[in-house]
């Protein structure tokens, strides 16, 4: 004869399923919020406006090499704004971005020379237009010798703060073609 | 209207699918394969001069015969495969002390399927001489250079014909 029990209700009296059901509430309620599809929508707009921001306005980068000591240590890292030159072309003094065959890998540079101007650097003093220029953020100097070069009208002088590195080339200073610079450095 | 959204969204799924099968299987996915392939060659050093001659001529299987290498200012160019291999076997010793990256590899592939512009960078990353390991972060370890490349079809084999760092600043 076959007997089919009864759930046994002194087992899970109604005030230990009210106190499972109010812990699962809660859990549910601290994870998905009182209104899940609103959490939901709330989560996809986090994470477009992250993608968004970070993706294209604000791009993280962690800085590399020595080039730009004191001002940027290797290993520190920062954010570009890529709209800052949006409504303005970038101004001397600025720590620019500066792309390679794409955005993933970016040369750090401070914008010395602007376009039309005459830029030369002489035991580490740069001349813009045969006039010294002030740079209070380089400490290290070395006697770097760069000949004169006249800024194309779409172009920028860069270099590095560090003017104290033994070897310095190709990747350390120069004119830079305008839409190679991403953006500027925020801090 | 579920049911409408989840056609559409099958479709979307399929169509994705598809386009990334055929990215897959096409010249541009081909290419950068074999770009990432030749920089294990690179990256792979071996201690014995057996094996830098090994190394160099598996590094040899990707250049064309008439391979033309331009390292930027100051380097003469380096013209034919034979005369690359050789430098390759010779430098292994100072190779040895960086591993290559590529990173941003931008294919654009001719109307004819037979040659290939590649604009891409180069990450160079010394290592610690101790470990092997790339250096810490805080030690000067990386240098990243931009390339322009042209490569060529021989026996249906993507091959680089010309190589030119491109100098970013000028």
């Amino acid at each position: 004869m076959l007997v089919r029990l009864k759930p046994d209700a002194t087992r899970t009296g109604p005030a230990e399923a009210g106190l499972y059901g109010n812990i699962v509430s809660n859990v549910r309620r601290i994870i998905f919020g009182a209104n899940p599809r609103r959490t939901t929508v709330r989560i996809l707009v986090l994470t477009g406006v992250s993608v968004i921001t970070f993706g294209w306005i604000l791009t993280p980068v962690r800085t590399d090499g020595t080039s730009m000591l004191p001002t940027y240590a290797s290993g520190r890292l920062t954010l570009v704004n890529r709209v800052a030159y949006l409504g303005h072309s970038p101004q001397r003094g600025d720590i620019v971005a500066i792309r390679l065959a794409g955005p993933s890998v970016v040369y750090i540079k401070r914008v010395v020379g602007l376009p039309g101007e005459r830029v030369a650097v002489k035991d580490g003093q740069v001349y813009i237009n045969g006039l010294p220029l002030v740079e209070p953020y380089v400490r290290h100097q070395r006697a770097w010798n760069v000949d004169e070069v006249t800024v194309g009208n779409n172009e920028f002088f860069v270099a590095g703060d560090n003017r104290g590195m033994t070897e310095f080339g190709a990747t350390d200073y120069g004119r830079v073609e305008s839409d190679r610079i991403l953006g500027r450095l925020v801090f | 209207m579920t049911l409408r959204f989840l056609r559409a969204f099958a479709v979307c799924l399929a169509l994705s699918l598809l386009s990334a099968c055929s990215w897959w299987q096409g010249d541009k996915a081909l290419i950068s394969a074999r770009l990432n392939a030749l920089v294990e060659q690179v990256n792979a050093h071996s201690p014995d001069g057996l094996g830098s001659l090994a190394r160099a001529a598996q590094i040899g299987k990707f250049f064309t015969d008439d391979v033309i290498v331009e390292l930027g200012r100051g380097s003469a160019p380096v013209t034919g495969r034979d005369t690359l291999m050789a430098m390759a076997a010779r430098l292994e010793p100072r190779t040895s002390g960086f591993t290559v990256k590529l990173t941003d590899i931008n294919v654009l592939v001719t109307p004819n399927d037979q040659s290939a512009d590649i604009n891409l960078t180069a990450e160079i990353i010394r290592k610690t001489p101790a470990s092997g390991e790339p250096a810490a972060s805080s030690a000067p370890s990386m240098d990243a250079r931009e390339f322009a490349v042209i490569m060529r079809k021989v026996d249906g084999e993507w091959k680089i014909a010309r190589l030119t760092a491109v100098d970013t600043l000028k």
